[in-house]
Order: C-alpha cells, then structure tokens, then sequence
C-alpha cells in the first residue's frame, strides 16, 4: 500500500463511528518498561466488532523466546513451564500482524504497548501498520483535563479508569484480563461521548 | 484456539444454573459470549424484537418492562433477561430501560440452543424461570415482605473501619471521606466498638474533648450487631428495641462487612404496596399526596408479578383511593377549617366493590345531615371540587357521567338522595336502570360513619315492588353471554380485524349484575360481589351450590381480565383473544359462560317471571 491510500484510508477510518469499526484491543506482558532492552513475555488481545467485544477472538500466547523474566513472573503469573508451551515471537507477531492489517488497535497506554510492538515488527521485518491506534489511557487524560480536573499519579490505570465508569472490578496484571478490561472501558468511554449512536474515531484520537 | 478470560469464567461460574453444570459448559458458554456496554443512549441498538438472545448482566441496573411499560422487574449483576423469547419463538414484547449503564454478556441463540440440548440442568433452569415468570409469581421471595429477606441485601458498601487508636479527628474525617454518619472500631480485624456522628456532637463537642484523643475513649464499646444472613426483621426489632440508628453487620468469622442504618430500612418499606397506603394516610401537604400516588402504577405492576391471586389488586387499589381521598379531606378540614356539620363521603360503583383498576375513574358523592344551611352547603361544596380535582391529580381520572361530589347533585342530605334512589325505584327507565347500577354500589370511606348507617337504613326501607326487580332483570338479560349455539365463543372483532371476547362487560359485569340484584332482594348492604355473594349464603334466594359457582366464575374472569392489562396483545381494554388462551383455560372460559347464561336465565325467571 503506497502513502497515498494509507492517507485515504486513514482518513476514511477517522470518519467511522467506533461501533462500525472492527478494533483489536492488545495487552503486553513485557519484563520491563524499556523497548531497547526489555522483551515481551505475552500477548493477550480480544476483538470488537460492531460494538461487541466476542470472546471466542480473545488469544493468550506467550514468548517462549523470552530471555530474561527477571522478577515479571510475580506479576504476571508466566511461569517456565507456560513458556515452554508458547510460541516463538515470530509466530506471534505474523498472528497479530494480520490482524492489525484491517484494525483499528487499541491499547491502554499505548505509547508503551505500540512502542515494542512496532520495534519487534521492524526486527523481524514484518510490515504491518494498524489502521489507527486509539489509546483508552489518553481519551481519559483528555477527557478529564477537559473537565479541569488535576491528574494524581495513579488517576489513569486501568482499574481508576474502570471505577469512574462503574465497571466491575477486574483482575489485573493478566494479560488477557487486561485487553477486556480495557475493551470494556473502551466501549464505556464511547457510550459517554457520543450519544445515541456512539463516538466517531476522530472524536476519540 | 480461544483464551478464556479468567474474571469472566469465575463470574459465570457463580450464577446459576453454572453450579450445577460441568466445566465444559461453562467454557463454552464463556466462548460463545458477546460483551455490549448498554447505556440510555445506545440501548435501541442492542435489542432487536427478531433477534433472540441471553442477556446476562455484568454490570449496571436496568429496568426490565412489559409491552405497556409496566414494571416487570429491576435486573442487576447475574439476572438474566431475554430467555422467554428464545425459549418459545415469540418476538420479544419486553423492554429495558437503563437506569445505570453497564456491561451486558450476550449469548447468541445457537449457542443457547446447543447447551440447552446437552445439559438438562441448564433446560431446566430456564424452563422453570419463564414458568415462574408466567405464573406471575417469580418473586417469591420478595413476596415474602421485606422483612423477611436477609440483612446482606441491604448493604450498599463495604464497612468503614477504623482503629481504637485513631484520633477522633480522623474519625470525622473518614467519615466525611466516606459520606456515612457511623464508622466501626476494629482490632485485629474483629468489632471492638462503633462511632456515631452523634457521638461527635454528644461525647466530643458538648463535652470539650480534644479531638486528638483516640477513638476508643468516646466509642460505645461492645456495640449491638447483626449477622449478615439474619432477617432484616431481625435488625429492625433490635434497632427499635434498643434505640439505635446504626446497626454493624458481621459475617460468620464476625468480620465487620457493613452498616445498616434506620434511613436504609425506612427505604426498603417503601417499595410495599401496603405501606404506601400507610404513607398516604400520614402524608402532610397536597404535593406529598400526589407525589405518592404517582407511585402506585410502579408499585402495583411490580406487586402483580408478586401475588398468586391478583383479583387482589382491585382492592389494593381502591384501598389506595380510599387513602388518597381520607388524606385529601383531612387536609382540607386542616387548612380551611373542620367541617360545619357531621357528613360522609361515600364512593359508588368500581371503588365501591374494590374492583378498581388503573384506569378506573371516580364514582363519589356527600352525604349531608339533614337541615344543612346553605353557608354549610358552600363550605362542602367546595370541598367537594377540590378533592375531586386533586384526585383527578392523584391519576384518578374524573367521572364522565358527573358521578362526583363535585356535582351538586352528588351532594346531598338523607332524604335528597333517598329521593333520588326512590325515583330510580319507581320509574324504572332505562336511565334509572343504569343509575341503580352505579349508585347501589356504595361504600363509606370517611366523615361520620353514623350519618352513612342511617343512610343504609333509609336505602333499605324504600320499598321495592316487583316491577322494579323485573326491570333489573330484564336490564341483566339484555346484555348476552358470548356463548354460541354450539358451545362456541361468539367473537367481537375491532377495526382492525382483531377478534376478541370482552371478559369485563359480557363477564364480570353480568355476575356483579346478578348479585346486585339478590343483594338488593335480600337487603344487603355491601357493596364487594363477593361480600354479597357470602352474605347470601343461607337467605334461600340461591343455593349454595349456585352462590359457589357464582364466586368461582367472578374469580376466574376476574383473574383473567386483570391479566389482560398487565399483558395487553393490543386488544381493547379487558379483551381477550381465546386463540391465545391454553385449551384448558379455554374450557374453563366456556363452562364459566355457561354458567354465567344459567344464571341469567334464573334470575329472569325468578324476577320476571320468564316473561322476557
């Protein structure tokens, strides 16, 4: 796909209400905050289609390639034994590649999330660019400086951000409970912008 | 392959029927799961009447509501809705309304096909839960009064809880924090003592305590406390016994889970149709009548799903008429003076045999001693109007024949109405006949109940020739059972081609005519035809067996009929399509005509000596 289309179709998706859009909601495990030294340890994601969040889409692999657990598997749950039933990241990343052809990714903190991703794809020269990136952590920021209100330090986690919308308490630090509580909140924010028929996309990058 | 979400395996797994099912049908229950956000906005997407699915709650309160928007019932995290339509073909007639927006899963119909198949304990789990849902008594344990269900249902939040060593400023500020009047006092996690913002204003400011003194110093110390499965019953009798306003809630290993306070039972009773009446009747200004009384549609839908016998509603609700009119006048004699004179205020017709229902309007007049002045006159005249204008307010439509105490003709001394009633007697046009209908029905509901018994008395005495109950009779024959030749149902049909039978006027109000009449005969003053019927036991006018089917017939078609306008099919008021009725009903239906027409027939002969 040459610049020009990716422009058009850019644009294109900018126009659509967020209910018509196909999205992939992704959460990483990675062993650290750093995507030039850190790795992924699993990917998680769910998809939306047409407003539903469909469970049968919702995936869990694991990077059995991962170097260094370092101290995530407390956190995570990833155990030697998980990682050797996973995939090499390659695999992974052809998965999500094409998925993300023809979706829209959405992620909470994405700047994080997309930053290894994007790398990882470069590495193993795999081209895949997401029709848009909607960042659930970023609508909040946005949508609470607009009501003027301070941010605190822990204001826009993911388990913050659900309590404001009255979403059930989730489970946190999994991979896979993570996309759908973000898939959640995202359908949550969407509902509060956009009235009747939902938020455009433009009105949520 | 699919990754199950943990958070929402453990959550299905906790509702019913998953408890009972094996794993594989929870996992593929999960797998087949949709999750939709429905809020006020976005709702009309999400339910398409041709598309059935199941609905189970994750989040959010919605309000689930019948075709003619009537409450079914409020649905909350695990309550399924959704299941009747899948479950018999039918387009879905219920609707939701959003009272908080929350996470909806949605299971599509393969799917719930596919597992009611291969599990029978999840067939049978919704199988029973649409019987129960028809059989009008879902809520059962609701049913079983407020009171009666467990404290934990109570609980809105989770126990406030402080140490014995916090300063008694901390105290305040957790509470503030919290937005309770009351925190509790815990060490190693077991109740040691509770603080009141009572406390605060008693212990601390009255006394000058410093209010960095800990805690412990001002608690009640080994506070009174509840069990969380105790009856909420259980919790109002020790609050009232000893005094108390904030009641600790502790589960079995007596960890603190919550507080109970007065003002959250005082919101429970609210939602029971008999204390309604009981806030009416303490109600203290005109606006807080009406506000009440727009709560009765609410209630009275939500109680329908509740009682077995709902024939019941129309006395609950003429209980409730009676309530609004009580307070009105009362009200009124508190702002504009008591009244000059001993009066009463008697109701007529649909009120007066507690048959009522939501659409019923005011049947009323005044009853006056005799020798009232004109000045007393003025002052009940004005009573009069404005009761029946407030009442007009209250939902209770006014009466399109002018049966109302507004109506100077509805206000009147003994012998005025006794002439009024004693003309209808003698001339019996057809006019007099339908007024001897309306106004036979009479009830006292306030003022002087002496005034009201001498008015029986006179009613009583006026007397009756034969031609009168000839004419009542022949008025009962004119109107025809919808029972054809061959035993089959003659149908009415509507412009719009629907067929129907009307259970109210070629039903119910032939029995209420029938037992008028008996009860006229013998001189019976009620004015419920069951009452009538009861009190004509044993008076030779009719046999037991006939009063026995009489009942019966009034209680089926009455049942009927009131089921008609909680499910209406688009039909005229109190109209039914047989063809919709099981063929049991359906033979119950008949034989009730039937019976009705046998009826019919004997009064006829019995009063008009068969010369129809």
């Amino acid at each position: 796909m040459n610049w020009l289309s990716r422009l058009r179709n850019w644009h294109a998706y900018r126009q659509l209400r967020l209910t018509e859009a196909n999205l992939v909601v992704l959460d990483l495990e990675l062993t650290g905050l750093d995507p030039k030294r850190d790795e992924i340890v699993s990917a998680a994601w769910v998809e939306i289609r047409q407003g539903r969040i469909t469970l049968n889409s919702a995936r869990h692999v694991v990077n059995k390639e991962v170097h260094q657990l370092g101290q995530s598997p407390v956190i995570h749950g990833v155990d030697e034994q998980a990682l050797q039933q996973g995939d090499t990241l390659r695999a992974i990343l052809q998965q999500l590649g094409s998925l993300l052809e023809q979706r829209v990714l959405v992620c909470h903190n994405a700047l994080l999330d997309w930053g290894f991703i994007k790398r990882a794809f470069v590495q193993h020269d795999i081209e895949t660019r997401p029709k848009l990136i909607l960042d659930t952590m970023q609508i909040e920021r946005d949508r609470l400086l607009r009501q003027g209100q301070t941010l605190t330090a822990d204001c826009l986690t993911l388990s913050a951000c659900r309590q404001r919308y009255g979403l059930p308490h989730a489970s946190e630090h999994h991979a896979l409970s993570d996309a759908l509580s973000t898939a959640e909140l995202l359908l949550a924010q969407n509902s509060q912008f956009g009235g009747a028929h939902g938020a455009l996309v433009r009105q949520l990058t | 392959m699919t990754a199950h979400v943990q958070d929402v395996l453990t959550f299905v797994q906790q509702q019913a029927p998953f408890g009972q099912l094996a794993d594989s049908a929870t996992e593929y229950f999960v797998e087949h799961l949709e999750v939709i956000y429905v809020s006020a906005q976005n709702q009309a997407q999400w339910f398409k009447s041709d598309l059935p699915q199941l609905y189970l709650v994750r989040s959010g309160h919605f309000d689930l509501r019948s075709e003619n928007a009537e409450l079914i019932t409020r649905l909350a995290e695990g309550d399924y809705f959704g299941y009747p339509s899948l479950l018999t073909g039918e387009p879905i007639s219920n609707q939701l309304e959003v009272v908080q927006a929350g996470l909806v899963y949605v299971l599509p119909q393969v799917a719930f096909d596919f597992l009611r198949r291969e599990y029978k304990p999840f067939e049978q789990y919704f199988v029973r839960a649409h019987a129960k849902r028809l059989l009008s008594n879902h809520y059962k344990e609701s049913t079983t009064s407020w009171s009666e269900r467990p404290v934990s249902g109570l609980m809105s939040r989770a126990a406030v809880t402080l140490d014995p060593q916090a300063s008694i400023q901390d105290a305040a500020k957790v509470m503030k924090k919290n937005r309770v009047s009351s925190i509790m006092v815990t060490q190693d996690k077991q109740l040691v003592g509770v603080v009141t913002d009572r406390d605060l204003r008693n212990r601390v400011l009255a006394e000058g305590v410093d209010p960095a003194r800990a805690i412990r110093e001002i608690m009640t110390v080994k506070p009174k406390y509840i069990f969380e499965n105790n009856r909420i019953f259980s919790a109002l009798h020790l609050m009232l016994k000893h005094n108390i306003h904030h009641l600790p809630v502790l589960n079995e290993d007596r960890t603190p889970m919550g507080m109970i306070t007065s003002t959250d039972l005082l919101r429970q009773q609210k939602s029971d149709p008999v204390q309604l009446i009981g806030r009416i009747y303490k109600a203290r200004s005109y606006s807080e009548v009406k506000q009440l009384a727009k709560e009765i549609p609410d209630l009275l839908s939500e109680f329908a799903n509740k009682i077995e016998d709902i024939s019941l509603i129309g006395q609950l609700l003429s209980g409730l008429s009676d309530a609004l009119t009580g307070r009105l006048i009362d009200l009124y004699q508190q702002q504009h003076g008591t009244a000059p004179t001993p009066f009463a205020w008697i109701c007529f017709g649909s009120q007066a045999r507690e048959e009522q229902t939501l659409h019923s309007d005011q049947d009323n007049g005044l009853l006056l001693p005799e020798g009232v002045t004109d000045e007393q006159r003025a002052y009940f005249a004005q009573l009069g109007s404005f009761v029946c204008q407030q009442l007009d307010e209250c939902g209770i439509r006014t009466c399109p024949g002018n049966i109302m105490a507004s109506n100077p003709a509805c206000r009147g001394t003994l012998s005025e109405w006794c002439e009024r009633f004693t003309t209808w007697i003698h001339e019996p046009t057809p006019q007099a006949m339908l007024n001897c209908k309306i106004y036979f029905d009479l009830r006292f509901i306030t003022g002087s109940d002496l005034l009201f018994g001498q008015f029986l008395h006179h009613l009583n005495d006026i007397p009756k020739n034969q031609l009168f109950y000839a004419a009542m009779a022949a008025d009962i024959n004119v109107n025809t059972v919808p029972i054809g030749l061959f035993h089959q149902f003659k149908l009415q049909q509507d412009k719009h081609k629907h067929k129907y039978l009307d259970l109210k006027k070629r039903g119910v109000v032939i029995i209420n005519d029938i037992v008028r009449l008996y009860a006229l005969q013998a001189g019976i003053s009620k004015a419920n035809t069951l009452q009538r019927l009861k009190a004509l036991k044993g008076r030779k006018l009719l046999s037991d067996e006939d009063i026995a089917n009489l009942q019966d017939c009034w209680r089926f078609l009455t049942q009927l009929r009131l089921r008609t306008q909680i499910d209406r099919e688009g039909l005229p008021e109190n109209c039914i399509n047989p063809g919709h009725l099981g063929s049991l009903e359906r033979h119950q239906l008949k034989e009730a005509f039937q019976l009705v027409k046998q009826a019919q027939q004997a009064c006829a002969f019995k009063f008009a000596r068969g010369s129809l």
